[in-house]
């Protein structure tokens, strides 16, 4: 990266305070809530957990365990927040899994493991295919289009599984799933410290009026530093850990970087905030409307093989219900069902949300009954606090402009 | 007479007026100020006219008066006493009905069921017992339907009749009609016309809007004239004359910019239209624009203006014909369209021009990711900043910062954010529909220069206007439009207003 050379009438430079009050907007309740929210969540659980007796929640055991079960549904809200940012729903996902998860179970026997997990991407990619060219081609509503193909994808899986579950001989699809993957203490440390620093560079770069003003970027980076490094000191097992949960980790950072650095990303955001004004922009509206469907697909057998792999076994019901839930996180993580908006990593901590409510609620011994009550109020109460404050924000800049009616003339010379 | 003071107590009316505004101000959020300070005063049995250019304030005043929006200052006195009405079932309650330009209808009912939605009575839903109250009603404006036909088989005319009706059947001390006849024919008007007059002589009192001076000449007891959300002028019967209205309607804005209406040169074709025919007409149309020249479309609403734009730009489907532009043909889609260097800013500048949540910024490189992002499709934010800032500064756009959300900017601000999309891209052809429409006068007089400017810079435009006083002003040449054919051409300098709107209106 270069800094760009500012031509003499843009020299004027921001200071300290003002490039961190603008970084601080991103710490506002709409913006970081989900943050909060999973903070909150923790604390309660820690205190409870001491006070209660029982071994610490923060375990390297229990945050392991939790990262492996959050990895499959994390992957699925990614691209389902990448769906909803385009401005289109996905109820497909979770049958599309259980497709890719029979077949590869039903097949890798006889074809050999390779061919299996193609099969069963490639049935993931067209479901997703036929889903776009049904929505933006036919014009279908995409909730419609998704609802019959979420029944009907679960139907195929019914008759090829012919109502009973399977399992495979094959081990390989067990073994994806439980190899492990460790880093030494000191990549965490180098990880950690390059996220710091390029915190440092971003900051040194808003200096420059014609620079982006600091955002949340900024302060995820300084977070993910600060974590990265307390993770590889404090907790280095962490830094091993199954692939899944590698493969979760580098979708979301790969996902986040392009939707945000990429043109590509850029037009996604367009199309899903108005097509209209991104079609006669000159914007291929059809290639970003139709292209989430295919990666959701694609993901979702992904995961597919993920599940086969750790069950190595599967029934004509699983996975039911995920595509709610993956739904419930992305909406935790702020993302908009109008599209247009949303992060696909706030999306993935929309998602530990979920499974550490239900997580705390086995180590209480609460009971499992109580947890789908609290996950629903907790995804009301979220969209509330996300509805509210954004009206709130909206009244005052109504009061803004009655207090000053004529706007300020333009401050640049 | 002019009544300068509209404060002062009316000399012929002792009794306080239907509904009487009082020094009523609008500031939108965002810092629009749409009304500064008007105060008119509407009366039983008159019928009064309320003009004004796009953007005068005449919209936000009509939404006040119907309950739709609250004034940020002033007040309103119904029948003498002050009211605050919160929302349009307040004043529809007060007694204020409203027409608009194409009231929602439910296609899907009767005429008769239309006409008494939402005053069914209490009960029993029983058609034939409203059927000789609405025949009254009909008689009332000499108007004649079968109240059982659907009103999806009916005319554009007659459903704006049915939301007479309905407007009507609620017995309001107020009739609001808002641009009442600019969707329908000729030959409908005179039977809306007539609905007012004899809804006045029945002792209500009536606002008609409208852009067509000569039908606020017909039916209008007394107009006023709105511009820049002040009154600028106020008159009854025997002070009225159109040229007094386009005077107040114009102000002085159209002297000056006619002061430096420059001479350009003109080259080759730059777009060349060969029989091109849009999806919902069966006539074709041809035209060619040189480098350097600004050619106007005229014609009414409905005559395929908007169509025509928006199927050279690829954006409708195209029935038959080709665009060629710079000697390349193009496909019909927007994507071959800018690819090919045509730009085009359409009329709804906030649903299809902008993206209104985004900042400045991210806005004006919505057109041009191609010389904005750096090798393998990264994004180029810091060139990307430095062009809204150019733009900002060139284009004058008043915002306190490049980081502004467009939704938050006034009309003429907004819409140089749409012309800063296109103009650092190089292009050849300009699409504009309805360019000034919602602007300022300030903003008007930029965006005209800036139009001249580009074309002097040897790119074709082509410009669709309503307002034909601004359209002559700024064009070479003219093409009139009508039932999406080409009807007849003139050179700017050849032709009066007044010529121009008897060929559009099809009376010349």
């Amino acid at each position: 990266m270069t800094i760009q050379k500012p031509p003499h009438d843009q020299a004027q430079s921001i200071g300290v305070g003002a490039r961190l009050r603008s970084a601080s907007q991103s710490l506002r309740p709409q913006r970081a809530g989900v943050v909060y929210a999973l903070v909150l969540l923790v604390v309660i659980l820690v205190v409870t957990t001491v006070v209660m007796g029982q071994p610490t929640y923060l375990s390297s055991t229990n945050i392991s365990n939790i990262l492996g079960q959050v990895a499959p549904d994390a992957i699925l809200a990614v691209f389902m927040t990448v769906v909803l940012i385009s401005g289109n729903f996905d109820l497909s996902v979770a049958s599309v899994a259980a497709l890719s998860a029979a077949i590869a179970l039903k097949t890798i026997d006889t074809i050999g493991t390779i061919p299996a997990i193609l099969i069963a991407l490639a049935i993931g990619a067209i479901v997703g295919f036929a889903n776009a060219i049904l929505v933006q081609k036919v014009g279908v509503n995409a909730f419609i289009v998704t609802l019959g193909a979420m029944t009907a994808v679960r139907g195929v899986v019914l008759i090829v599984l012919n109502g009973e579950s399977v399992t495979a001989t094959s081990r390989d699809l067990v073994t994806i799933d439980e190899v492990v993957l460790s880093f030494p203490y000191w990549v965490g440390a180098l990880v950690g410290i390059g996220l710091l620093a390029l915190a440092v560079f971003r900051f040194r770069q808003a200096r420059l009026s014609t620079a982006l003003p600091l955002d949340g970027f900024f302060v995820a980076l300084i977070i993910a530093g600060i974590v990265t490094l307390i993770i590889s000191f404090a907790a280095p097992d962490l830094l091993a850990q199954p692939l899944p949960v590698w493969i979760m980790v580098f979708v979301t950072v790969a996902v986040s970087l392009g939707l945000r650095f990429l043109v590509p990303g850029r037009k996604l955001y367009a199309v899903g905030s108005n097509p209209e004004a991104a079609r006669l922009s000159g914007i291929n509206v059809n290639f970003y409307k139709m292209a989430p469907f295919v990666l959701s697909g694609l993901a979702a057998a992904a995961v597919g093989l993920i599940y086969a792999g750790r069950f190595n076994s599967v029934d004509p019901n699983a996975l039911t219900g995920t595509e709610l839930t993956v739904i419930a996180a992305a909406i935790l993580g702020g993302t908009s069902l109008f599209g247009g908006a949303g992060y696909v990593g706030k999306s993935v901590l929309g998602t530990v949300i979920l499974f550490t409510l239900s997580n705390g609620f086995n180590m209480l011994n609460l009971g499992s009954n109580y947890q789908y009550v609290v996950q629903g109020v907790v995804l009301i109460a979220a969209s509330a606090v996300y509805t509210v404050a954004s009206r709130s924000r909206n009244r005052r800049k109504l009061a803004e402009a009655v207090s000053a009616p004529t706007p300020a003339p333009a401050v640049e010379g | 007479m002019v009544v300068v003071s509209p404060s002062a107590p009316h000399p012929d009316t002792a009794e306080s007026p239907t509904l009487a505004i009082r020094n009523i101000t609008k500031i939108y959020p965002g810092g629009t100020q749409a009304l500064r300070g008007v105060s008119l005063s509407l009366r039983a049995g008159v019928v009064h006219g309320l003009v004004g250019a796009n953007g005068a304030g005449k919209s936000t005043l009509i939404k006040i008066i119907a309950g739709v929006e609250r004034p940020t200052t002033g007040d309103l006195l119904w029948l003498g006493s002050s009211t605050d009405w919160r929302r349009p079932a307040d004043a529809q309650s007060a007694g204020v009905a409203v027409v608009h330009q194409q009231s929602p209808v439910v296609p899907a009912l009767s005429v008769l069921e239309n006409v008494y939605l939402g005053n069914e009575g209490t009960g029993l839903w029983r058609p034939q017992d409203r059927l000789a109250e609405f025949a009254a009603l009909c008689e009332r404006v000499a108007f004649t339907i079968d109240p059982h036909t659907i009103v999806a088989e009916l005319s554009v005319g007659d459903r704006q009749m049915v939301s007479i009706l309905r407007a009507l059947a609620q017995n309001p001390s107020l009739i609001l009609l808002d641009e009442p006849t600019a969707s329908i024919s000729p030959a409908e008007r005179a039977g809306v016309l007539g609905a007012a007059r004899s809804r006045a002589a029945a002792g209500v009192a009536v606002v008609f809007v409208s852009h067509f001076l000569n039908e606020v000449m017909q039916i209008c007891d007394e107009v006023s004239v709105l511009r820049d959300g002040q009154l600028v002028d106020e008159f009854d019967r025997d002070g009225m004359s159109v040229d007094r209205m386009v005077a107040g309607i114009v102000g002085d804005r159209l002297h000056d910019v006619e002061a430096i209406k420059p001479v350009h040169d003109i080259g080759d074709v730059v777009l060349d239209v060969r029989e091109l025919r849009t999806a919902n007409t069966d006539t074709s149309v041809s035209l060619q624009v040189r480098r350097g020249e600004i050619v106007g479309i005229a014609g009414l609403l409905g005559s395929g203006r908007t169509s025509l734009l928006r199927a050279i730009f690829g954006a409708d489907r195209r029935a038959a014909g080709e665009v060629v532009v710079d000697g390349k043909t193009l496909s019909a889609s927007p994507q071959a369209a800018v690819s090919g260097g045509v730009a085009f800013v359409p009329e709804d500048r906030m649903g299809q021009g902008l993206i209104g949540d985004w900042e400045i910024w991210r806005n004006t490189s919505l057109a041009d990711s191609r010389s904005l992002s750096r090798r393998f499709r990264f994004l180029d934010v810091a060139k990307e900043r430095l062009l809204a800032s150019r733009a900002r500064r060139e284009l004058g756009i008043v915002a306190s910062s490049i980081d502004t959300a467009v939704r938050d900017l006034s009309g003429g601000n907004a819409q140089k954010v749409v012309f800063a999309k296109w103009i650092y891209k190089t292009h050849h052809v300009l699409l504009l529909d309805e360019p000034t429409a919602g602007v300022d006068v300030a903003g008007k007089a930029d965006l005209i220069k800036l139009i001249r400017d580009l074309a002097e810079r040897g790119i074709g435009i082509l410009v669709v206007l309503s307002e034909f006083e601004e359209l002559l002003s700024l064009v070479d040449r003219v093409v009139v439009l009508r039932h999406g054919a080409i009807e007849t051409e003139f050179s700017a300098d050849a032709v009066s207003v007044a010529e121009l709107t008897a060929s559009v209106g099809g009376l010349a």
